[in-house]
């Protein structure tokens, strides 16, 4: 079995069941991988994850009450007709936190993407191609590190001002420099071996030693480390919507939700606060769970 | 070896470790000088012109062009650039324009209320966390191992802000044991003299008990609001090094040699402890960016609190201080870290 097919097949279906193909007897028994520890976490998370992707999509077509209609009964108690209650404006919690998974979820998976595309791309260029440009990419690299991410987030955002197209942009360049870093370090460290002389020694051009060699046996642990990352941006997505500079105003988020039943939980109305942060919880708890399963997938030494 | 070939021994490798540290010192300035380039860009390409947040909207033409040379937005990009690094290294973080102050006197002002949240939440996420990953790495696969993973998940899946919430929720509105989000000592009680700056330590110093009690009640919330998010990362790498530690070749020695369970611990949890440590290190920066949402929950007056009106105000100055304040703080914890591993690890040393 070269790297390349089982990096290949890993990717192919990483839900945990691939790569036992029952056929050749004993022999294929004893390659069989044992069930990763994190297996069961890994399922969790991916139900989880594929369920935050059906509400989304539900969310266009129905929600039980119109998520921006003021006007109803204020602050209703969780129950039969507001399954979440009722915000200070009167509309129904329930249907806000739907709605809201669209804008969450949407700017995850897109700055998660953004940064993972482009740093990884960066990060095997200057992995493989070494000297000047890894030099350079990797000193800039120390120096945005040293930026707490959520700060440096809000003072970008703070200056490039609100919208869900800025804050992608700016979470996909927070997030970039670790992608690039991991990228770099995985092509560096597989530079020398053997599958990739041999794929120079028959003509490939670097490019592609790069790209179609080294990069697709880098992808397991990149995968991982997008899925914990993914949690983490979806954090700071919330916490930028409860600091009031996330998306314009009204748009229903989870973050900026959160900031609206803020005084209610003085007065005791919790339901407003509560659940957008349940549905926070639920996409970044499966989402690191993912990256568990992933990470026990992918790393040999965690595998046990 | 002779004894003198010792010392020699001995003083080689003292001064290979004391370049080593000067080294490390030195690498500082140049990451210092990149948060400095990295804030001033971001703060004069991207938020526009702040011409807008000094003039009356009704300014004509001349005005704007005197508020401009007044701020000394007239001349060059490169020449603002050099200004601006000269006030910095002068520790002039320019002047907040909500409260019309130096932004560093005003930070410093409110430094000591967040070291003092800061410091608090961080030890307890050391001392709940550790000993939460060695239970789990011992007790592997079994319910405290699963208990702990899910309570350590929950510590990092969840939004700061939202636990702090739920938790007034519960201790101070349902239960009413502990006292609201009014800040650092409940309304109307006059602060300690002002000593160190962390009312803890300073109403000791007065030798005023029953404020020590007050400030320590409004602490806890806040504290452990905080301190939950540091303990989920360190608890979870506890967990792993430990594992690791467990499985290794010399904690079989030390089985098969007949020690003690406990012995056995202790000896894995010393050799599993160097990765908590960068994970210690790398918290504080989340500790920081956790702040900025704990004290806004909380009423807190800090840094963070301060932070969060600078954007509300849309006071770029204020903000733009403050992120550097943290970055260069994170920095030099980063530097504390590598000069812990120097200190403990010999293998670094090499």
């Amino acid at each position: 079995m070269t790297p390349t097919t089982r990096s290949a097949a890993g990717v192919a279906e990483p839900s945990g069941s691939g790569g036992d193909t029952e056929t050749a007897g004993p022999v294929a028994k004893t390659r069989r991988r044992p069930p990763p520890a994190g297996a069961l976490g890994f399922r969790i998370g991916v139900g989880l994850l594929a369920g935050y992707l059906v509400v989304a999509i539900i969310s266009y077509f129905w929600t039980p009450f119109d998520p921006l209609g003021v006007g109803g009964d204020v602050l209703v108690k969780p129950g039969t007709p507001y399954l979440f209650g009722t915000d200070r404006l009167g509309e129904d919690v329930f249907s806000r936190t739907m709605v809201a998974t669209r804008y969450d979820l949407a700017i995850t998976v897109a700055s998660v993407a953004l940064a993972l595309v482009l740093g990884t791309i960066l990060g095997t260029i200057g992995g493989y191609y070494g000297k000047f440009w890894d030099g350079a990419i990797m000193r800039a690299i120390e120096t945005f590190n040293a930026f707490p991410t959520l700060l440096f987030a809000m003072l970008i955002v703070s200056a490039v001002g609100p919208g869900i197209l800025n804050i992608i942009v700016v979470l996909a360049f927070v997030g970039l420099p670790s992608y690039l870093r991991l990228a770099r370090a995985e092509v560096m460290s597989r530079k020398t071996w053997q599958f990739a002389e041999a794929a120079r020694m028959v003509g490939c051009r670097s490019w592609r030693v790069a790209f179609r060699h080294l990069l697709p046996n880098s992808i397991g642990p990149l995968l991982a480390f997008t899925a914990v990352n993914a949690a983490w941006v979806a954090l700071i997505t919330a916490s930028l919507g409860y600091l009031g500079i996330g998306l314009q105003p009204g748009v229903p988020e989870w973050g900026s939700m959160i900031a609206n039943g803020q005084d209610g939980i003085i007065t005791g109305q919790w339901w407003v606060s509560f659940f957008p942060g349940m549905a926070i919880l639920g996409m970044t708890g499966s989402l690191y769970l993912l990256g568990d399963g992933l990470g026990d997938r992918f790393d040999p030494r965690r595998r046990r | 070896m002779s004894r003198l070939g010792e010392t020699m021994v001995n003083f080689h490798e003292e001064m290979r470790t004391a370049r080593l540290v000067f080294t490390r010192l030195l690498w500082i300035i140049p990451v210092a000088a990149g948060v400095m380039t990295i804030t001033f860009f971001v703060g004069r390409v991207f938020s526009g012109d702040p011409t807008n947040l000094y003039a009356p909207p009704q300014a004509d033409a001349a005005l704007r062009a005197k508020v401009r040379a007044s701020l000394g937005l007239d001349k060059p990009l490169i020449n603002q650039y050099f200004t601006y690094l000269k006030d910095l290294l002068h520790g002039n973080l320019g002047t907040s324009f909500t409260t019309g102050r130096g932004v560093g006197s005003d930070l410093l002002e409110r430094m000591p209320a967040t070291l003092e949240l800061g410091t608090i939440a961080l030890a307890l996420g050391i001392v709940i966390g550790i000993p939460l990953g060695v239970v789990a790495a011992v007790k592997r696969d079994k319910w405290p191992d699963f208990m702990v993973r899910v309570f350590s998940l929950g510590g990092m899946a969840l939004p700061a802000f939202w636990v702090g919430l739920i938790l007034l929720w519960l201790f101070f509105v349902s239960w009413g044991i502990l006292p609201g989000p009014v800040g650092r000592l409940p309304v109307n009680v006059p602060g300690p003299p002002t000593v160190t700056g962390f009312l803890l330590v300073d109403s000791l110093l007065a030798g005023n008990l029953s404020l020590w009690w007050q400030a320590a009640r409004q602490l806890i919330l806040p504290s452990l609001t905080l301190g939950y998010g540091a303990l989920g990362p360190i608890a979870r790498v506890t967990r792993a090094s430990m594992v690791d530690a467990l499985e290794s070749e010399y904690v079989r020695t030390a089985v098969a040699m007949g020690h003690r369970r406990p012995t056995i611990w202790w000896y894995a949890l010393r050799n599993a402890l160097l990765p908590v440590l960068t994970m210690i290190g790398t918290t504080v920066g989340y500790l920081f960016s956790g702040a900025v949402l704990v004290e806004a929950v909380f009423g807190w007056p800090g840094v963070g609190a301060y932070a969060l009106q600078a954007i509300q105000n849309s006071d770029f100055a204020a903000l733009q201080g403050f992120v550097i304040y943290a970055a260069v703080l994170f920095v030099v914890c980063y530097l504390i870290v590598d000069l812990l591993y120097l200190a403990i690890d010999p293998r670094t040393r090499a």
